[in-house]
């Protein structure tokens, strides 16, 4: 059996080994590749955008190219960062009061209680994140429960591609986080550090530079 | 232009809501006959080689038997009126001018299949379809028909006017049946066919407004009339939506298989002034391009199918020398994608990164790699949606990068 | 990739694993010098190349990076002429971690300003970061403490100035970051007062490195980018790589040329401040070592830099991080973090042998590994050779620690096929920071006037050798100084545009040294060629 197979990728037919991602596979040859491409195989960054669909199969998949396989047969689109013409922007200074975090979110992402439950950001997502369970639950007001669904989201913005009603989703939940952070996180070490540098207290002093000589003694 | 508008369109019987003035047309004869015969309504209608006029062009016959045939005393019979697409205009001018012959044709169709519901699924942003069906169909509550029809169906037979969503994708069958149970227009997966299984999971035939409208008139002057209005071996006449670059835009009924040089320059008044003649997106717009070489064509089902495009719902948009096909067809995929229900990614990320290349290219920064990309959507995409949406969208560019790849700066494809 | 003409198969390195035997430390019979001196990459005879012109002119450097640095320019005067041109009081050059602190802090000090990313904001070394980000703020902690940490890491070649501020700034460069709405991990309330959690970091005397679970850049990277995308005074230009600098006739920074991809052109932005944030390098691949970097790594911002007659530093300066991925082939050189190591993970040889404490500094351990393999102990899979990192051991010891502590490892071992609570990864050095850089100042200042620099791309912060977690903790330090600094200069500097005459003057001075002046640079991409920029180059097949 043969370690070598095909796949065709934006039009062009590849040669990959068995066990190549869909990306490897896209460099080999002579073009240079400019874009969908960033942590090459980490799978953070969600660049890698692609459609893909496997031979003989009905189905047209979104999936990261660097974190899938390459099959014979397999053909692949990639497609190009979404953002949105209109994007409300919002500071987070703006959003300082906890107790009106409900109206802020519909200020600022009024569609989000549209949402027509069609599930198209969950089967759009290459990370499996539930991410129609994190709009409903934004919607009743569980913010805290919304934004740990968006956890792991590497804002790939399939699931704001996907979604026909322009919910944004990664962006409220992202919103949700940065609200999150920014209101209630106050780590008592890093008050207390703080206050000290303001008093001028733990300021560092050069001439006790430790030297090689000194450390090998 | 003896042959133009002589069943539907024909303009002794454009009474509006009267039903009195429908029946002073000749209106109700139709049912009278059908009531005479239920269970010969079917082959009548095969008879007549009556098609889909929704689209598809199915033959309508065999749908009407497969509801007849599913088990269940329960079913529907729904006028689909939901029309939305770019171009097409004509169930919007029955379901408003003449509602009586739309209601007369769904109640023939309840006979055939012994259906107790008849649904009018209008499109609410229509609002002049909306208000004459609602005062028509009111008036047929209280005629005696309907009564004789229950008698002869076994069973008492509602009428009701439903407004859909008013969304393009609401017009595609199971999206129909999603929106009538209550839901949001969420196309299904297929089968089972509505006709087996559709609202609440009752047999349900769902026809076009226009396939409906005709029925009483074939069952009135007999199958071989109808067929002989057509041109050749087609039957009977259709309603063609023309728009564009054209002198006289409007809607034509003609006899089917008129050809579309017939259309544009002897009914349309030919092209706008000092223009000539590029193409046409039939209507859709979901289908390959006709263009100079069609001219020709007899637009019925199956000679467009020749020419490897579709007459779909009749609805012809003229495009003169000059315009940017590009221009249209990323328009067009704008409208698509658009429309999509989010349902399937496939179709929403797809139909973006089809406007995102065809931008690309409209706007001439493209790379011969760009157009590779193009090319190889255009084979992933087909068939991986739940309904024909993201295959519509994909025929368009399809073809249009058949058809004019000079367009696209490529060399032309040999046929 | 030095590789060794014998190694032990991996079946056979496998079953003396998992014979049960508890691994001995084999002496290494080799000073830490000595071990550095002759399994370090840096000192390979390969490694080592003489700048013959420039601001560095007679200094070591790498010769990968050599050749790079004394390249002709991408572009030429005619490619000016019909290019869009755009203003902007500071101008960003790089979409990671430093770009975008740099970039929100000038607009924040009410700077215009303009962002331009090669490839998408935040396609970057930094989102890719996992470990954390190093901040004295334990009780038993010190600013002072960090800052010998630092220098001792770095062999006492950092510069103590651009320390010292490294140190002293990271408390409120936390804070900064919470404000904009980043999360760390934090302790238990009611049993640890609710503190942000510390991890242990190689090299350092006090658990001191913050996190976020362990993507720690990715939840930096996101926030960062949101609030850059948000921010309306700072104008962002995805794909478009920075391809040559622009100067005044004094030789100071004038902006930039950009290439826009998208539209296929080149754009001309004047800017009084130009900030430099490309990152580093990993991408050029020196002496063949694969890499953790991510696909823009390509050495950028130290060419162009240099070609205006900046100052650089250390040139010959790397950073393999002991334990990339060596198997499968398509990960590797992926990072599989020092945290395994910290809990107590052991690196084993094909004979089933310790040969380095595993927490010893990073460059020592990557010469201790390089020696194994060199020496025919490392062990061979599918022709990829490396030692074991025997995460099997610790999953005896510690049953739910992987899965638990380390969610990446897991992650990471489910992608390469493999359970680690049975089978060990394969591990080989790679690629992974570029401890040398632009020589700054305190606010992040060149030698050339204009041109301020931030992040991998500036040198002086980390010697020789740099702490884990303090990448991180750099790039928003000096990010934000950077900005500062720049935003504070508007008035000082002029909106005028500038040329390439620095571009002119060094093509005669490679003509006179008699350096080649067919090779081009910068790299913008990895690859077998140059991107086509002009349109003559591009094939319209
Ligand atoms: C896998 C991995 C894990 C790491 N883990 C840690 C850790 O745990 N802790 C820690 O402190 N450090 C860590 N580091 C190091 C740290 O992440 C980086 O050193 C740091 O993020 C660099 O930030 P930067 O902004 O300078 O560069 P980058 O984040 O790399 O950003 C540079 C940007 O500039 C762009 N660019 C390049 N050339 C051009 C051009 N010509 N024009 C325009 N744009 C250009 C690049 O594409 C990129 O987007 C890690 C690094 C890697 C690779
Ligand atoms: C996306 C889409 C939209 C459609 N919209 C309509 C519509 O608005 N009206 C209509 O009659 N048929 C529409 N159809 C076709 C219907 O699915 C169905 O075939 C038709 O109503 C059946 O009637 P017929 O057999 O009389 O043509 C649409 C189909 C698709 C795929
Ligand atoms: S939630 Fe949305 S943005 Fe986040 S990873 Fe999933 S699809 Fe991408
Ligand atoms: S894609 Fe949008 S509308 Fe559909 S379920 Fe997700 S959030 Fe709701
Ligand atoms: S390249 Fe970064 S997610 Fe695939």
């Amino acid at each position: 059996m043969s370690n070598t197979l095909r796949i065709s990728i934006d039009g062009k037919e590849k040669e990959a080994q068995a066990g190549d991602s869909i990306l490897q596979a896209h460099l080999k040859g002579d073009e240079t590749v400019t874009a969908n491409i960033g942590c090459m195989g980490q799978g953070v960054c969600g660049a890698c955008r692609c459609l893909v669909r496997k031979e003989g199969e009905r189905e047209t998949a979104t999936r990261l190219a660097c974190e899938t396989l390459a099959e014979e047969g397999m053909q692949v689109s990639f497609m190009d960062y979404y953002q949105p013409a209109r994007v409300s922007r919002y500071g987070l200074e703006d959003i300082r009061d906890g107790w009106e975090w409900m109206k802020h979110l519909r200020d600022v992402f009024p569609e989000a209680s549209n949402c027509r439950h069609c599930s198209g950001c969950d089967r759009a997502c290459p990370k499996g994140i539930t991410v129609q369970e994190g709009i409903a639950l934004a919607s009743r007001g569980e913010l805290q429960a919304a934004a740990e669904v968006f956890d792991a989201c590497i804002m790939c913005n399939l699931c704001t591609l996907a979604c026909p009603e322009n919910i944004r989703p990664n962006h409220v939940g992202l919103f949700l986080r940065r609200a999150h952070a920014a209101q209630t996180l106050r780590p008592g070490d890093l008050l207390r550090r703080l206050d000290q540098q303001r008093r001028g207290e733990l300021a560092i002093d050069l001439s006790a530079v430790p030297t090689a000589q000194g450390e090998r003694a | 232009m003896d042959k133009l508008n002589q069943v539907l369109l024909k303009p002794a019987i454009q009474v509006g809501a009267d039903l009195f003035a429908w029946m002073q047309q000749g209106g109700t004869q139709g049912l009278a006959t059908a009531l005479d015969a239920p269970q010969t309504l079917i082959q009548r209608i095969a008879d007549a080689d009556l098609r889909g006029m929704g689209g598809a062009g199915f033959p309508t016959a065999r749908k009407w038997e497969a509801a007849a045939q599913a088990a269940g005393s329960e079913k529907y019979v729904v006028c689909n009126g939901n029309e939305d697409e770019p171009g097409t205009f004509k169930d919007r001018t029955l379901l408003s001018r003449t509602p009586h012959q739309v209601i007369e044709g769904a109640l023939i169709a309840a006979l055939a299949i012994r259906a107790c519901h008849v649904i009018f699924y209008l499109n609410p942003h229509q609002q002049g379809s909306l208000r004459e069906m609602r005062r028509a169909v009111a008036q047929w509550q209280d005629s005696p028909w309907l009564e004789k029809v229950a008698k002869a169906v076994g069973q008492p037979v509602d009428l009701q006017v439903v407004p859909s969503s008013g969304r393009y994708i609401g017009g595609e069958e199971t999206a129909v049946v999603a929106s009538l149970e209550g839901g949001f227009p969420f196309p299904r997966k297929k089968p089972p066919f509505p006709a087996e299984s559709g609202v609440r999971g009752c047999p349900t035939l769902i026809n076009n407004t226009e396939t409906l409208a005709k029925v009483s008139h074939i069952i009135r002057h007999g199958a071989d009339w109808y067929r002989a209005l057509g041109v050749g071996a087609a039957s009977g006449t259709k309603l063609y939506s023309l728009s564009g670059d054209v002198m006289a835009p409007g809607l034509y009924e003609l006899p089917m298989g008129t050809s579309l040089h017939d259309l544009i320059y002897r009914y349309g008044g030919g092209m706008l002034e000092g223009k000539a003649f590029k193409a046409v997106f039939t209507g859709g717009p979901s289908n390959t391009l006709l263009t100079r070489k069609d001219l020709d064509v007899a637009l019925d089902f199956d000679s467009v199918r020749e020419r490897q495009s579709r007459l779909g719902t009749g609805a012809m948009i003229v495009i003169s020398e000059g315009s940017s096909i590009i221009r249209k067809v990323a328009e067009y995929i704008g409208f698509f994608a658009k429309g999509s229900c989010g349902q399937c990614p496939s179709c929403k990320c797809g139909t973006f990164q089809l406007a995102r290349l065809l931008e690309r290219v409209d706007s001439g920064r493209h790379s011969p790699a760009d157009l590779a990309a193009l090319r190889h959507l255009c084979q992933i995409l087909p068939g991986s949606g739940r309904c024909g949406l993201i295959d519509g969208a994909v025929t368009v560019v399809q073809s249009s990068l058949h058809t004019f790849p000079q367009e696209y700066g490529i060399a032309a494809t040999a046929d | 990739m030095t590789q060794a003409t014998t190694a032990i198969p991996h079946a056979e390195a496998l079953a003396r694993l998992a014979s049960g035997a508890t691994p001995t430390l084999r002496k290494s019979g080799l000073s830490r010098e000595l071990l550095l001196e002759r399994y370090h990459p840096d000192h390979a005879p390969a490694a080592a190349a003489t700048l013959q012109i420039g601001a560095n002119a007679g200094e070591r450097c790498h010769p990968t990076l050599a050749e790079l640095l004394q390249a002709n320019a991408l572009i030429d005067g005619f490619d000016l002429a019909g290019a869009e041109q755009l203003s902007t009081d500071v101008l960003v050059i790089g979409g990671g971690g430093a770009g975008a602190a740099a970039a929100l802090t000038a607009a924040s000090h009410g700077a215009d300003v303009i962002m331009a990313c090669k490839l998408r904001l935040g396609d970057s070394n930094t989102v890719m970061a996992e470990g954390g980000i190093q901040a004295a703020l334990g009780r038993d902690d010190s600013p002072q403490r960090h800052f010998e940490d630092t220098l001792r890491g770095g062999h006492y070649r950092a510069d103590p100035l651009l320390v010292a501020q490294l140190a002293s700034d990271a408390p409120d460069a936390i804070r900064w970051l919470i404000e904009l709405g980043m999360h760390f991990d934090v302790t238990d309330a009611a049993t640890d007062g609710g503190t942000l959690r510390y991890k242990q970091a190689g090299g350092c005397t006090q658990p001191r490195i913050l996190s976020y679970r362990d993507y720690t850049g990715l939840e930096m990277m996101r926030v960062l980018r949101e609030t850059v995308e948000l921010d309306p005074a700072i104008r962002l230009l995805n794909r478009c790589p920075a391809v040559e600098l622009l100067s005044h006739d004094d030789g100071s920074c004038a902006g930039a040329v950009l290439f826009d991809l998208e539209y296929q052109r080149f754009v001309v932005v004047s800017a009084r401040s130009v900030i430099l944030a490309t990152g580093g390098c990993g991408r050029l691949h020196l002496q063949g070592f694969p890499t953790s970097n991510h696909y823009g790594a390509t050495a950028d911002g130290l060419v162009l830099a240099y070609r205006l007659g900046a100052k650089l530093r250390d040139l010959d300066s790397f950073q393999y991080h002991p334990t990339g991925i060596a198997f499968p082939s398509r990960l590797a050189g992926g990072l599989i973090s020092e945290a395994a190591r910290s809990c107590g993970a052991w690196l084993i040889n094909g004979l089933g042998e310790r040969f380095i404490d595993e927490l010893a500094p990073r460059d020592v351990v990557t010469a201790a590994i390089l020696r194994e393999c060199a020496d025919g102990r490392g062990i061979e899979r599918d022709g990829r050779i490396g030692v074991f990192l025997d995460t099997p051991r610790l999953a005896r010891q510690w049953p739910e620690g992987i899965e638990h502590h380390l969610p990446a490892l897991a992650h990471l071992a489910a992608k390469c096929g493999i359970d680690p609570a049975t089978e060990p990864m394969l591990v080989y050095p790679t690629l992974h920071y570029q401890n040398g850089g632009v020589v700054i100042d305190g606010e992040g200042r060149s030698t050339v006037p204009g041109l301020l620099c931030a992040g991998e791309v500036s040198g002086g912060i980390h010697g020789r050798n740099r702490l884990m977690g303090n990448a991180l903790l750099d790039i928003i330090a000096f990010g934000r100084r950077a900005g500062q600094r720049a935003a504070e200069d508007i008035g000082k500097r002029p909106l005028r545009r500038g040329d390439i005459e620095h571009v002119y003057s060094w093509q005669r001075t490679l003509v006179q040294s008699g350096l080649p002046r067919q090779a081009r640079a910068p790299r913008l991409y990895p690859g077998p060629g140059h991107y086509p920029l002009h349109r003559n180059e591009r094939s319209l097949a």
